[in-house]
């Protein structure tokens, strides 16, 4: 089978399992100074919970958050809020999510955690709802992801490692094939700018920019849904610098109060830097998550 | 150029006695980039044998912590003990067959680390308990007011550094560009320690002679609250861990001083160790 590109994959090797977990509550997480980078004490809406209003394609400055993600945020039930268990590790960007009585309410947009897993929280996965089904919402419900994803790889290119993506989300990059595979992104940040994530694993939250430095395009307009592109960075299995790759990703969760954080990019494709291109360019999955989420039956 | 006693405020720091338990061992699960799994001596527990001084890079470990791993079953008792311990702080054991040895906190890694001469460490087992005499949180430098110290004793940092026309003069055995900073960048710099990345060039190369309890510089790095990329600021930190196998993780170096670059003149000295600065009874010198 093949993508709406043209590329060949393996999706039909794939195996979709539904996986149970919860609407995060939110949480304030004491372990960490909510000290801002002038030294102030500051407190902002951030982790878990229901941001009502805010979906993909809204732009992450346009709100006081603090590491906000779009719509709802989900975890593994059962597990401390530290440990990103088969919902967390499971879960690709464009899975479709539903409510404990099967109706489905929104599709997965994105990931956040990967600080420190195992005993720094929070491991959440966001989701993109429409506004008249998240108001119907509340923290602590079960849901259920219907996962697909995970092993999932471009035949003709094996080079380039995928993670955190569905075959659907597969279908709505901008990916341009040629010698090279190009994606349209809207920012290519250097790789001192990587902050909480590096030596992380790949499937597991999202690689922080740290600063406002920019290769090319910008950050400070970035929207929920936006590809960014880390140069001289490897995520095929762990978060890390490498000279000659290059990772793209998808923005999960917007800026933060803390100095050593920032926006999040849920990391999708990796690749040697000749072969994965980024240009700059209408590089975003936040139009089409947000119209396909009102369109759950698709 | 004008060399002066480094003037701190060292007089007034509190002294506290903590009580603190050593970890158990861990043995790590990990891949390396070749994918080959393994399963290693990680984090925790006493590691005998690789006294400060010892090659970094030379063990087949994951996250080693040299000496003892200290913290506390309460999670607020355990939180006191990550940031009020300080390097160069006096460690006694306080049961069991090593009861009464004398060591000294080095570095921090989740644990606060502490060395011991290696006849006791090989008398050291996890859940003995030992009291860490903590002083150094609020140590300061007048004439240099936007230094900043964490997990620093005025002992240590009267050992490491002296003052010159306002600047501070560190001996360190490495100075690093920023790139080197990985996994610890957005985490509290008084606690904990920022990995580096050692498994990449061109920091593979400039840091394979790094010895554990080595001080290194890092530039364009800004530590006073959470550790972050800023350009035209420097840390100071000491080798708290070593090699480990995954990317953007590396010996861990963990926070003593940052300020503007400026405010410190760097001298490379191989020799520049905490051990050698503040050397422990009965331990061989580095």
């Amino acid at each position: 089978m093949s993508s709406r590109h043209g590329l060949r994959d393996n999706r039909a090797e794939l195996v979709a399992a539904s996986v149970s977990g919860q609407i995060a509550p939110v949480r304030i997480h004491t372990e960490v100074l909510p000290v801002d980078r002038e030294g102030r004490w500051r407190v902002l809406p951030a982790s878990g919970g229901i941001a009502l209003g805010v979906h993909a394609g809204d732009p992450v400055h346009a709100l006081e958050g603090d590491h906000l993600m779009a719509g709802v945020s989900i975890e593994d039930s059962g597990n401390q809020p530290a440990v990103a268990g088969p919902l967390h590790l499971l879960s690709c960007v464009g899975n479709r999510v539903r409510n404990g009585r099967g109706e489905p309410i929104g599709i997965v947009a994105g990931k956040r955690g990967g600080l420190a897993p195992g005993f720094w929280a929070p491991q959440l996965v966001g989701v993109e709802v429409p506004d008249r089904l998240s108001e119907a919402l509340t923290p602590e419900e079960r849901i259920v992801v219907e996962t697909l994803g995970r092993g999932l790889q471009l035949l003709d290119w094996p080079d380039i490692a995928l993670s955190n993506l569905s075959p659907k989300g597969l279908d709505l990059l901008p990916l341009h094939p040629a010698d090279s595979l190009t994606c349209d992104v809207a920012a290519i940040v250097p790789p001192e700018t990587a902050g909480p994530g590096v030596g992380q694993d790949a499937w597991i939250g999202d690689l922080e920019i740290t600063s406002e430095r920019c290769l090319a395009g910008a950050t400070d307009g970035l929207r929920y849904g936006d590809l960014v592109a880390f140069a001289d960075t490897d995520s095929r299995s762990g978060r890390f610098f490498s000279p000659g790759r290059t990772s793209i990703g998808i923005v999960s969760h917007g800026p933060a109060l803390a100095p050593g954080h920032g926006i999040g990019i849920t990391i999708f494709l990796t690749g040697p830097t000749e072969r994965l291109v980024p240009r700059i360019g209408e590089g975003s999955l936040g139009p089409a998550l947000r119209s396909w989420a009102k369109n759950l039956e698709d | 150029m004008a060399t002066s006693t480094l003037h701190t405020n060292a007089d007034r720091l509190v002294r506290t006695r903590l009580k603190a338990q050593i970890l158990p061992a861990a043995a790590n699960r990990v891949a390396g980039p070749d994918g080959v799994l393994q399963i290693l001596a990680g984090q925790g527990g006493v590691v005998t044998g690789i006294p400060l001084g010892s090659p970094a890079g030379d063990w087949l470990g994951d996250h080693v912590e040299p000496g003892a791993s200290l913290g506390h079953p309460d999670a607020s008792a355990n939180m006191a003990i990550r940031l009020l311990s300080c390097a160069g702080n006096p460690v006694t054991v306080l049961d069991g067959p090593a009861s009464g040895a004398r060591g000294m906190v080095y570095g921090k890694h989740g644990a606060v680390l502490a060395s011991f001469a290696q006849e006791a460490l090989a008398r050291l087992a996890p859940g003995e308990w030992v009291a860490v005499d903590a002083c150094g949180v609020g140590l300061s430098v007048p004439a240099i007011s936007d230094l900043v110290c964490h997990s620093c004793s005025p002992e240590l940092l009267g050992r490491i550094s002296s003052l010159e026309d306002r600047v501070l003069a560190v001996k360190v055995a490495a100075i690093l560009p920023a790139i080197a900073a990985a996994a610890g960048i957005g985490m509290p710099a008084a606690m904990f320690n920022m990995d580096m990345n050692t498994s990449a060039p061109p920091i593979a190369e400039l840091a394979a002679h790094l010895r554990f309890g080595d001080l290194v510089a890092v530039l364009d790095q800004d530590h006073r609250t959470a550790r972050t990329y800023r350009k035209g600021w420097a840390m100071v930190g000491v080798v708290s861990h070593g090699h480990t196998v995954g990317g953007g993780h590396g010996f861990g170096l963990m926070t003593l001083l940052t300020a503007p670059t400026d405010r410190f003149r760097f001298e490379v000295d191989a020799e520049a160790n905490v051990s050698r600065a503040l050397p422990l009874a009965g331990e061989e010198r580095i």
